[in-house]
């Protein structure tokens, strides 16, 4: 049984659709990241999950009892808010206290437990502060914290980094993921982030449109978008459109592209039809005898470089350990057959 | 580097003119009320030629002086408080909810500041007559006064309910407060500066007001501001005026200055959470 479960979850704002029959099942222990750009319906869907909206359709259940109808204060769940929404006028330690003072917890209790997470979250140094005497980091950690001590069946997250500057940004992203293994909580996990949405899942629902595009592992998510926009904001596929020719029935085929004909994994696609493909910047041989092209535009990047190279008229971005070519350079690149994927049809 | 002088010497000009400002009118009123009544302070001369304690004296014994100040020192709190009260239900509306014609809705509460308050006094006191409410007088005056100065406390009031941030509220709610736990984490340090200032102002306004107290409240009811008038209009005596102006404006006086120190207090950094 799944800490939480959502079933054919809706909810729309007059004509507006936001979340189109959404469900997840999350198990006991599991880091789960909803990803998507801003409007695709991902802070709805954690508010629905929070008791903060209450969802047009559809059901939530969390331990097994249908909380659907239930406010956020009766709900076993804890919010880390974007803005972290610590009372400014309380110090450290009474935020942290604040939650389990609501549930009338006994005096020992609510010490060891606010002992336990302020060691924890190294927070012992500023129990008596206020929260605006904290850095950015500090103050995230005591709202991480005041979520914590209420040992939730669920810890939810809205985009808890977005505050933060890149550095911190890695490193919280780190703490978070080793607190949430430590206390083996359920986690579910806001983000627009891409890069964050990867390093830190379990698994990965990307959201556009109010819609579920596709519900994976981090890898699997990368290796094999199963449509044209997972493919692109995980990671910025090239997608383009292809004629499956035929099939030689030993797991290749061939498919016509604007690149021209290339060799891909039998995909069970029937030949003739029309379908997307996508292959990764960094898939490309460069070198290899197959496809030529111009490079247009180069941008180093350290340990790799970003070409955008144009074929045929179109243009393409690949990426290289080489740092030796040049705008302007002809090249050739071959893709490999396995690294061709296939995803939705076209029309 | 001129430049910071100039502006240094300006600046001090600037403080200088509006310190001769206020200082001028209060040397003024003390000397007045200095005057002794055995020789009058004519115009050719630069200070009063006789000075003694002699009005101030005569006007706490013989004047109505002392239940003036019982009344306006009673009425000015109670007026403060049911303008708080009636003020709140209407700012929080304002504050916290969108709805198509808010922005209408407030300057519709600012409106009534324009009418004179004379204008309103005359009409308020009818209508009180028409409803039988004029019985009590004192009571009819702190009423009057509520609806006087409702508009500023609606408009202050307003601008502390718009700064409850609603992520507080949330946060609390997540952690599962009540609705009265969730107002005083949430609300009340929010709402606290707001909750002040409207006291105070309300209490400055009430103590000075003459219209409606005079209107609605003579003869029996004697207010500061009524003793004042009368003192400067049927029978004109400046010294007396002058006595009874510094007890109206020299607690004010303190009482904007605690205001001023719970504005700064209302600082943004407090209620937004970061430094």
């Amino acid at each position: 049984m799944g800490a939480i479960r959502i079933s054919g979850v809706t909810k729309s704002f007059g004509e507006f659709q936001a979340l189109s029959s959404i469900s997840l099942e999350v198990a006991q222990g599991e880091f789960v990241t909803l990803l998507g750009p801003s409007g695709c319906g991902k802070t709805t869907l954690l508010k629905i999950i929070s008791g903060f909206i209450e969802p047009t359709d559809g059901q939530i259940e969390i331990g097994g009892e249908n909380v659907t109808r239930l406010p956020p204060e009766q709900r076993d769940t804890a919010l880390c808010f974007q803005s972290y929404a610590l009372f400014p006028h309380l110090t450290v330690r009474e935020n942290l206290e604040f939650g389990l003072r609501q549930k009338k917890l006994g005096r020992d209790e609510i010490a060891s437990r606010v002992r336990d997470v302020s060691t924890k979250l190294e927070l012992a140094a500023q129990m008596d502060k206020l929260p605006n005497q904290l850095s950015g980091g500090q103050q995230q950690r005591v709202s991480l914290g005041r979520a914590l001590v209420m040992r939730p069946s669920v810890i939810l997250f809205d985009e808890p980094l977005s505050n933060l500057d890149a550095k911190l940004r890695d490193q919280v992203r780190i703490e978070i993921r080793r607190i949430q293994k430590d206390y083996d909580l359920t986690a579910i996990y806001v983000t627009h982030d891409q890069a964050e949405a990867l390093a830190m899942s379990d698994r990965v629902v990307v959201l556009n449109q109010g819609r579920a595009e596709q519900i994976d592992t981090p890898e699997r998510l990368y290796a094999a978008p199963a449509t044209s926009f997972v493919a692109d904001f995980i990671g910025s596929a090239n997608v383009m459109e292809g004629t499956v020719l035929s099939a030689d029935g030993a797991g290749l085929c061939t498919v016509e592209t604007p690149i021209g004909v290339l060799e891909a994994k039998d995909a069970g696609v029937p030949p003739g039809a029309i379908r997307r493909l996508s292959w990764r910047p960094e898939k490309a041989q460069i070198g290899e005898p197959g496809l030529t092209a111009t490079v247009t535009h180069r941008a180093f990047q350290g340990h790799f470089t970003d070409l955008t190279v144009d074929t045929g008229g179109t243009l393409y971005r690949v990426q290289t350990g080489r740092d030796d070519i040049r705008e302007g350079d002809g090249i050739t690149f071959a893709l490999r057959p396995a690294d061709i994927v296939f995803l939705e049809a076209v029309g | 580097m001129t430049r910071a002088r100039l502006n240094k010497i300006l600046m001090s000009l600037v403080i200088g003119a509006a310190f001769l400002w206020l200082l001028i009118p209060f040397t003024m009123a003390v000397l007045w009320s200095l005057v002794d009544p055995s020789e009058p302070w004519t115009a050719d001369q630069l200070l009063p030629p006789a000075m003694s304690f002699y009005r101030w004296t005569d006007m706490w014994q013989n004047s109505s002086l002392k239940p003036a100040l019982v009344t306006s020192y009673a009425l000015a709190p109670t007026a403060a408080v049911l303008t708080l009260c009636l003020a709140l239900p209407t700012a929080y509306a304002l504050g916290r909810y969108e709805f198509p014609g808010r922005e209408l809705a407030k300057t519709l509460c600012l409106l009534p500041l324009v009418v004179p308050a004379f204008i309103t006094a005359i009409f308020f006191s009818s209508i009180l007559f028409q409803l039988g409410l004029a019985g009590n007088r004192f009571a009819a005056i702190v009423f009057a006064h509520a609806v006087l100065f409702l508009p500023y406390a609606i408009r202050i009031l307003t601008v502390s309910f718009e700064q409850v941030r609603q992520d507080h509220i949330d946060a609390a709610r997540d952690l599962g407060a009540t609705p009265l736990a969730r107002f005083r984490v949430a609300f009340v340090p929010a709402l606290k500066p707001g909750i002040s200032a409207t006291l105070l102002i309300v209490f400055i306004q009430s103590i000075e007001e003459f219209a409606i107290a005079f209107i609605i409240g003579s003869p029996d009811v004697v207010t500061i501001p009524t003793l004042l008038y009368s003192a400067l209009g049927q029978d004109f005596v400046r010294p007396n005026a002058a006595v009874l102006s510094l007890i109206l404006v020299v607690p004010n006086v303190f009482l904007m200055l605690i205001l001023e120190r719970l504005m700064k207090s209302a600082n943004p950094a407090l209620s937004s959470g970061k430094g």
